[in-house]
């Protein structure tokens, strides 16, 4: 009976298995986030310690996983089997125990070793990173003099880059290029670094946790509030980079997505001189000259900084240049050409960085991302369903907040127009 | 005396005069049906209700794990809102931890234990229905919220001034079953009131006072089994013949008292921090978060083995009974589950691997984790060479036992991939963890306990289980598991992180949560088979021998169902798998002259222990009212403070009481004969 | 005839020797030791973190050794000790079934422990007219908790003996099973005792070790 049962089962698990292996040509391990395919030299390092726990693994579970088949089939009830039952007590065998301990023991010595290293490597930016003399490294650590001469190049030559989170967004900073909060401008969500530059993350907090994970760039470090961590990565091809917030931090956790862009370093320059710019002028009597109006009218500005324009709010993403932005809403609506888009995810390749920002489809997003947050009605006359659940702007105009001097807004279609014309112009 | 009248030894509790206690209260022996199971002592009934309870929590956190995959079978789905979906991970991790797979391994702690090493009882009765009626007022408090929370949703609450004056209207709880502070805490100064601002609304208290009153349960049920086993061993029975079973429910009980005063502080500081202002976790006064995490883990790591080690220690019952071999190497097998739980408790931090603990204690932490996976190594080495040279029957019980074994593997291996920190920071927080301790713990622990309850369930009801239903559901479970299971560690690798209610088309997970969520679908309608096979059977099923597998441990000595107190005469224990050897062997059962015509002693019934637990219940919503600003729910909750002592007052004063009650003189019961009758068939 | 009975099987001889209520007062111990551990923990954790005590409501920085009344603390753990001296009498008394010699003991720990528990109910009033309160630091946080769990532990055991001392009057607390239950809430009192001598040398004497406090940062002691 239970030899008919085995090819029944044997029958079934067939075709499962060639669906499964049918479906791993499906599995691309290229995806956007995928953590297998590394782009740095941190995510490199994490990725083969990886694969030689893979490989201990496989190599481990072919030997148990067939033991334990080849046990169970040969063992099986067998009406030929002797009918006395066996009954002396079994001892075990303290050679084979000894020698199955001693021998995982050795596997794990296997993996530890690459771990141990992989934890240093990793943990802050190495020496070899730092292409400071052609004295090597390790000499330069040694020594006052050696270790001063070392933190200078360090200073030199890394770029520091502080990343402040919140819920639920990130705010990114660069201290050494002054583009700090204090000089009022800051970059939200869509942080720019030169290829082949080692950064040093500093990662700071100023509600939950949260947590920085790029994935083909570096694996994760929690955002601890009352904390001072960091960490450092190196992107070594140019690209579009997709990250998010990997620790649960409430309603919206799922909306806290982030970009990084990696440019060559001429393009990088040129990106921190344009953050500098203050905004755009709208032209006077247009839509968006009425936009700005009601970005001061509509209590925006009490939260949201626009360099040149209003300078008062810093508790909300920086609004400088958000039209050159490839994404809005904590990077959740997408602001590139959909079609372009669309032809990228088939590949779903990490070569998105040459689509650029469309207009049309950054406007329906803002009007989308304001207009859903509470602030106006739709055509049922109920408030829109919340892009990001729980967000402090939805919060603000649906309640007002009276020691920010918030008040309580209501937007009509109309003014929704003007003020997305308005941030439209803010390139 | 008032226990006089219930010395004469009597046939049946029913003969019993009514005894009227000291306090003039009449004990409550003399029941049947209902009033029966609310005053029971006897750790069989309370077994088979933890199992009820259990099996019950399972279903519910079942269809919330339904409806979680229901929402991500699709990109940018919203069959629920994100508050929902926070709602209903936390409340899925939690139900299935400590209302589904801790009381349903107390429900084989209770049963068996006592069977197992030849005892009549635990060592304290009525304790152990405190522990019962505890366990359920913890629960019902944890899914108590959801009233609320759907009360709030349907608008029914919008009339009271409290519920306007309320600022999170969050009521079931959604911070996570690991509820990290800030998110569960406070934030910013606490005002006049003693109120800090906070992240989570009242959702956060019912967790809070849920988990410490179930942690209540725990303690007082695991004082009670480590009593029980180190105490009330038959003669004979020394420490190196208990059945591994009874060795991994004691270690489990030591890890429970000694890993739960870790959350119990931490939950007490938490709710220090958010019902009086203090700054434990409150990150803007110095608190500092990740204390929070160091005190769940340490709590929290030696948890992943309380669940575990159960299982283990069926699985190991299970695989000599139906190999008709004796276990490999038991020394090693026991020694091996007390490493286990040994380095439990210094493996907590591989959970922090991304806080930034520094290079040094990770490095550390790295090692100690790869060390934990040799005895957990030497385990399955020895199962296998149990296996090895037998004869293997394939009943259910084994089919799934054999499945643990391979299940629990897998998420073995996948464990020793993320024990290397590096790894692990790419792997921590994604689906590939998820993936991970769901093979552990649902592919492992599920497995190992449904093996459990299709082995014992004979045993428990005298009646055997439908074995071709048994079939499909286990082979249901198993492919349902893997498949919803199996993709996860895909999706893991390829980015995606939990505990994210939805995502976006494009990232290339869409194929592979469609799989999962199909896979979940299977994998719930086979448990739920599974548990309709077996609510048939306990009503209606085949009447089967006391003896149906040729088990090998006392238990199987006893008639099915067992009668209430279990042996007639106390056995005496001369070999290890002592009642196999006495069937086949050359070490025969004997048995002292107790019992019989001159009668058994037996524990009274009582009400106290439920009038205790009853307490809990009432604090236990008393609190969390109490958080949302309800008028007087300050005064709930010293009512159920007073009544809590009055139970635990009136319990001391009327004593453990006790009649006697005859038995067969025939030591293995008089059913043997109807045994050899049924068996005939 | 039906108390030989009882008493056979209600006190039949356990595996181990030792009676069930001695062994589960150990084992809550046990679990109650890894409780204090964590909650001391907590407040040496803070402590390092931050060596500088806690600023009061007028917003002046205070130290922890000129909050603390070193002699009142040493005087309420005195107590607390000869409380348990007198424990240990009481259970003797039991054991020789000298019911009166233990009444008299007995009521001379409550005695004690209602003195230790009063010093600290003053000790917090005094603290928190100083200003250190629940809310306004870590230290007010770890410390009230920590000494507040502890006092609720004594109270408890106040309560218990206090019952046990009516209780001895209805008769019924005789032979040898007075003796355990007795010798078991001495076994209780005990630990809380010890519990404090750790609590009283890692929260109180040590803040006055060294030049400027064990923490480093402290008030200068020497001046």
């Amino acid at each position: 009976m239970f030899s008919r049962l085995f090819r029944r089962v044997a029958l079934l698990a067939a075709p499962l298995f060639l669906f499964l292996l049918s479906g791993c040509s499906r599995a691309d391990l290229t995806v956007r986030q995928s953590t297998l395919d590394p782009k740095g030299p941190v995510a490199q390092m994490q990725y083969e310690v990886f694969m030689d726990t893979v490989w201990l693994v496989v190599v481990l579970f072919t030997l148990v996983g067939g033991l334990l088949v080849y046990a169970v089939i040969r063992f099986r009830a067998r009406p030929t089997d002797d009918p006395k039952p066996i009954v002396e007590e079994g001892h075990g065998n303290p050679l084979i125990e000894i020698g199955l301990i001693t021998a995982s023991i050795g596997a794990l010595v296997f993996i530890a070793i690459p771990t141990l290293s992989a934890i240093w490597y990793d943990n802050d930016v190495p020496a070899e990173a730092v292409p400071t003399s052609k004295l090597s490294a390790w000499y330069q650590r040694i020594g006052a003099d050696g270790k001063e001469n070392y933190a200078k190049a360090v200073e030199e030559q890394v770029l520091e880059i502080d990343v402040i989170g919140k819920q639920w967004w990130f705010r990114f900073e660069y201290p050494q290029l002054g583009l700090t909060s204090d000089a009022k401008h800051t970059v939200p969500n869509e942080f720019v670094i030169p290829k082949g530059k080692a950064v040093r993350i500093n990662l700071r907090s100023e509600d939950v946790i949260h947590s920085f994970w790029v994935p083909k760039i570096a694996g994760k470090v929690d955002l601890m509030p009352g904390r001072k961590n960091y960490m450092w990565i190196q992107a070594n091809e140019t690209g579009h980079y997709y990250g998010q917030c990997a620790e649960f931090c409430g309603d919206s956790h799922a909306y806290m997505l982030f970009r990084c862009e990696v440019v060559e370093p001429e393009a990088f320059a040129a990106w921190v001189k344009a953050q500098k710019a203050p905004a755009n002028e709208p032209a006077a009597g247009s839509k968006a000259a009425k936009g700005k109006e009601l970005f001061a009218a509509k209590t925006c500005a009490m939260c949201h900084n626009i360099t040149g324009h209003f300078g008062a709010g810093m508790f909300a993403p920086d609004l400088t240049h958000v039209a050159s932005r490839k994404s809005l809403a904590g990077a959740w609506l997408d602001n590139r050409d959909p079609k372009a888009q669309g032809a990228l995810e088939k590949q779903t390749k990490n070569t998105e960085a040459s689509v650029a920002v469309d207009p049309a489809t950054l406007k329906a997003n803002l009007v989308k991302w304001i207009g859903s947050s509470g602030t106006s009605h739709g055509a049922d006359g109920k408030p829109t369903k919340d892009v990001k659940p729980g967000n402090r702007m939805h919060y603000y105009a649906m309640f007002g907040v009276a020691g920010l001097n918030v008040s309580k807004q209501q937007f009509t279609t109309e003014e929704l127009d003007c003020l997305a014309e308005y941030l439209l112009t803010l390139k | 005396m008032s226990h006089d009248s219930h010395h004469a030894p009597v046939a049946d509790k029913m003969e019993l005069a009514p005894e009227r206690s000291d306090l003039g209260l009449f004990r409550p022996d003399r029941t049947r049906g209902l009033f029966d199971w609310l005053t029971t002592v006897d750790h069989k009934k309370l077994g088979i209700m933890y199992g009820a309870f259990a099996m019950f929590f399972f279903l519910v956190g079942g269809v919330e794990a339904l409806a979680i995959r229901t929402q991500l079978a699709r990109p940018d789905n919203d069959f629920i809102t994100a508050r929902m979906y926070n709602q209903l991970f936390t409340m899925h991790g939690t139900t299935m931890i400590f209302l589904g797979v801790m009381p349903l391994s107390a429900a084989f702690f209770n049963f068996l234990v006592p069977l197992q090493i030849g005892a009549r009882d635990v060592a304290f009765p009525r304790l152990n229905a405190f522990s019962l009626w505890t366990f359920v007022a913890g629960a019902l408090v944890l899914n108590g919220s959801w009233l609320f929370e759907f009360a709030h949703l349907a608008g029914w609450l919008d009339g009271f001034a409290w519920h306007q004056a309320l600022t999170y209207t969050d009521f079931a709880p959604a911070n996570g079953w690991f509820s990290y502070a800030p998110l569960s805490g406070t934030f910013g100064q606490a005002n006049a009131a003693l109120q800090a601002p906070r992240f989570t609304g009242v959702g956060t208290d019912f967790w809070i006072i849920g988990i410490q009153v179930l942690g209540v349960a725990s303690l007082a049920a695991s004082f009670n089994f480590i009593c029980t086993i180190v105490n009330m061993r038959a003669k004979g029975m020394t420490m190196m013949r208990l059945p591994v079973f009874t060795w991994m429910t004691l270690v489990t009980s030591i890890l429970i008292i000694l890993a739960f005063p870790a959350i119990t502080v931490a939950l007490i500081e938490l709710m220090f921090d958010r019902q009086f202002g203090a700054n434990f976790f409150n990150p803007s006064a110095g608190g500092q978060p990740v204390l929070w995490q160091h005190l769940f883990w340490i709590f929290g790591h030696p948890e992943v083995y309380i669940l575990v080690l159960p299982a283990m220690g069926i699985v190991s019952e299970i695989l000599p009974t139906f190999t008709g071999k004796s276990l490999f190497g038991y020394p090693i097998i026991v020694f091996s589950g007390a490493v286990i739980g040994f380095l439990g408790f210094a493996v907590w931090s591989h959970h922090m691997f991304t806080t930034g603990l520094g290079p040094v204690p990770t490095a550390a932490f790295s090692l100690l984790t790869m060390a934990i996976a040799v005895p957990t190594g030497v385990k399955i080495f020895n199962w296998l060479g149990t296996i090895w040279g037998g004869r293997i029957r394939f009943t259910p019980p084994m089919v799934l036992a054999l499945g643990f074994i391979w299940m629990f593997m897998c998420g073995g291996f996948s464990g020793v991939m993320h024990s290397s920190a590096p790894a692990d920071a790419q792997q921590q927080d994604t689906y590939f963890i998820v993936a991970h301790f769901h093979y552990v713990l649902l592919g492992g622990v599920l497995l190992g306990l449904m093996a459990g309850l299709y082995f014992w369930f004979p045993k428990i009801f005298g009646r055997m289980p439908n074995a071709g239903v048994a079939y499909l559901a286990s082979g249901m479970v198993i492919l349902g598991f893997n498949l919803a299971f199996g993709p996860m560690h895909y999706l893991g690798l390829s980015g995606m992180a939990r505990r994210t209610h939805t995502y976006h088309a494009g990232n290339g997970w869409e194929t592979w949560n469609l799989v999962s969520t199909i896979g979940a679908f299977i994998l719930g309608i086979g448990v739920f088979i599974a548990f309709v096979n077996l609510v048939y059977t306990a009503a209606k099923g085949q009447k089967c021998a006391s003896d149906p597998w040729d088990g090998r441990t006392l238990e199987w000595s006893l008639p099915s169902p067992v009668p209430e107190y279990n042996f007639a005469r106390s056995p005496v224990i001369a070999a290890r798998d002592v009642y196999f050897e006495h069937k086949h062997g050359v070490h025969k059962l004997a048995y002292e002259n107790d019992g019989g015509e001159a009668g058994v002693h037996m524990p009274s019934q009582s009400w106290f222990p439920l009038l205790a637990g009853f307490g809990f219940l009432i604090i236990g919503f008393g609190m969390p009212l109490m958080s949302m600003g309800v008028p007087h729910a300050g005064w709930v909750v010293i009512a159920g403070v007073g009544v809590m002592f009055l139970g635990i007052w009136l319990w001391a004063l009327e004593g453990p009481g006790g009649y006697m009650l005859k038995t067969p003189a025939n030591p293995l019961g008089t059913t043997a004969a109807a045994d050899a009758a049924t068996s005939a068939h | 005839m039906s108390h030989a009975a009882d008493a056979s099987h209600a006190h039949a001889p356990t595996s181990t020797g030792i009676d069930h209520k001695k062994l589960i007062m150990w084992l809550f111990l046990a679990s109650d030791c890894m409780f204090f551990g964590t909650l001391i923990s907590t407040h040496l954790l803070y402590r390092k973190l931050y060596p500088t005590g806690f600023t009061d409501a007028e917003g002046h920085q205070r130290f922890v050794q000129n909050l603390f009344n070193i002699e009142l603390t040493s005087f309420s753990t005195f107590i607390l000790l000869m409380s348990s001296f007198l424990m240990a009498l009481a259970v003797s008394a039991m054991h020789k079934g000298q019911v009166k010699s233990f009444r008299r003991n007995v009521l001379g720990v409550i005695f004690f422990g209602l003195i230790f528990l009063g010093c600290q109910v003053f000790e917090f009033t005094h603290f928190y007219h100083q200003g250190l309160t629940i809310q306004n630091s870590v230290l007010g946080s770890t410390f009230y908790v920590l000494t507040g769990t502890h006092g609720t532990h004594v109270a408890i055991g106040v309560l218990w003996l206090i019952l046990l001392y009516f209780y001895s009057f209805t008769g019924k607390l005789t032979g040898h099973m007075a003796g355990l239950d007795v010798e078991i809430a001495g076994l209780y009192w005990h630990f809380v005792d010890i519990v404090w001598i750790v609590i009283f040398t890692a929260v109180y004497l040590v803040e006055y070790l060294g030049p400027s406090g064990f923490w480093g940062n402290g008030l200068p002691l020497a001046k």
